[in-house]
């Protein structure tokens, strides 16, 4: 006779599988962009506002070095922690995407299409009525930080919670 | 999470086919054990396609694997 899943948890159910490769990839991912990204937006969030809202000479390299430093803690992250999670479970690691990966990468990017494009509006359209100078340029840049923490957040919500769409 | 309206008996025909591991069925339809894992917990409904496969893997019509619920 068989029985049906109702009546077993989804504890029981996954005590075999643990947690997906890919969804461990993105915790990797959030804490690089979070760690790597936060810094450099806490650090643009101190300068005074004639500097962020203006072009004052050498402003230029000066956060163009500290966009790289960021770019690096975040490339130092995710290396580490990919390999680290590699050699945790490598059989996960090699295997391909299935159904159920696709349909979450899919899910995710297109929300993180609408975060994207709601923030390049606000961006490219309003801000230059209300801003100037670096402002804009590190809005788009939180724009896409934005947009990419949507899409890493989606794809664990959807690991965790089952919400694939 | 709204439980999904399909049940399934994979647990079960897993262990009628000598305690066969989520990956050992995972890897014989081409996913993985988590997603299988997922299938079994109801948090994932496969295509149609893939439900096939799991069926044909324990020799069952479909209706002997997955039950519509809702």
């Amino acid at each position: 006779m068989m029985t049906d899943t109702s009546d077993m948890s989804a504890a029981e159910a996954g005590a075999e599988a643990g947690t997906p490769y890919r969804e461990k990839s993105a915790w990797v991912a959030v804490a690089g962009m979070v760690v790597g990204y936060g810094g450099y937006f806490a650090v643009i969030a101190t300068l005074p506002p004639q500097i962020i809202g203006g072009d004052p000479p050498g402003m230029v390299l000066k956060l163009f070095a500290l966009l790289t430093v960021a770019t690096i803690v975040r490339l130092l992250i995710m290396g580490a922690g990919t390999l680290a999670i590699r050699a945790s479970s490598p059989a996960d690691a090699r295997a391909p995407a299935d159904e159920r990966d696709r349909a979450i990468a899919g899910r995710s990017a297109a929300i993180a299409y609408y975060v994207m494009m709601t923030g390049m509006v606000l961006v490219g359209m309003v801000m230059p009525f209300t801003a100037r100078g670096w402002a804009i340029t590190n809005a788009a840049l939180f724009a896409i930080v934005v947009a990419e923490l949507a899409r890493y957040g989606t794809i664990i919500a959807a690991y965790r919670r089952g919400w694939h769409g | 999470m709204a439980k999904l309206p399909i049940a399934n008996n994979i647990r079960t025909l897993r262990f009628m086919a000598g305690e066969m591991t989520q990956a050992d069925l995972g890897t014989r339809i081409g996913m993985t054990r988590q997603t299988i894992a997922a299938i079994e917990a109801g948090k994932y409904s496969p295509t149609l396609e893939a439900a096939f496969r799991i069926a044909q893997v324990f020799g069952k019509t479909l209706d002997e694997v997955f039950q519509w619920e809702g």
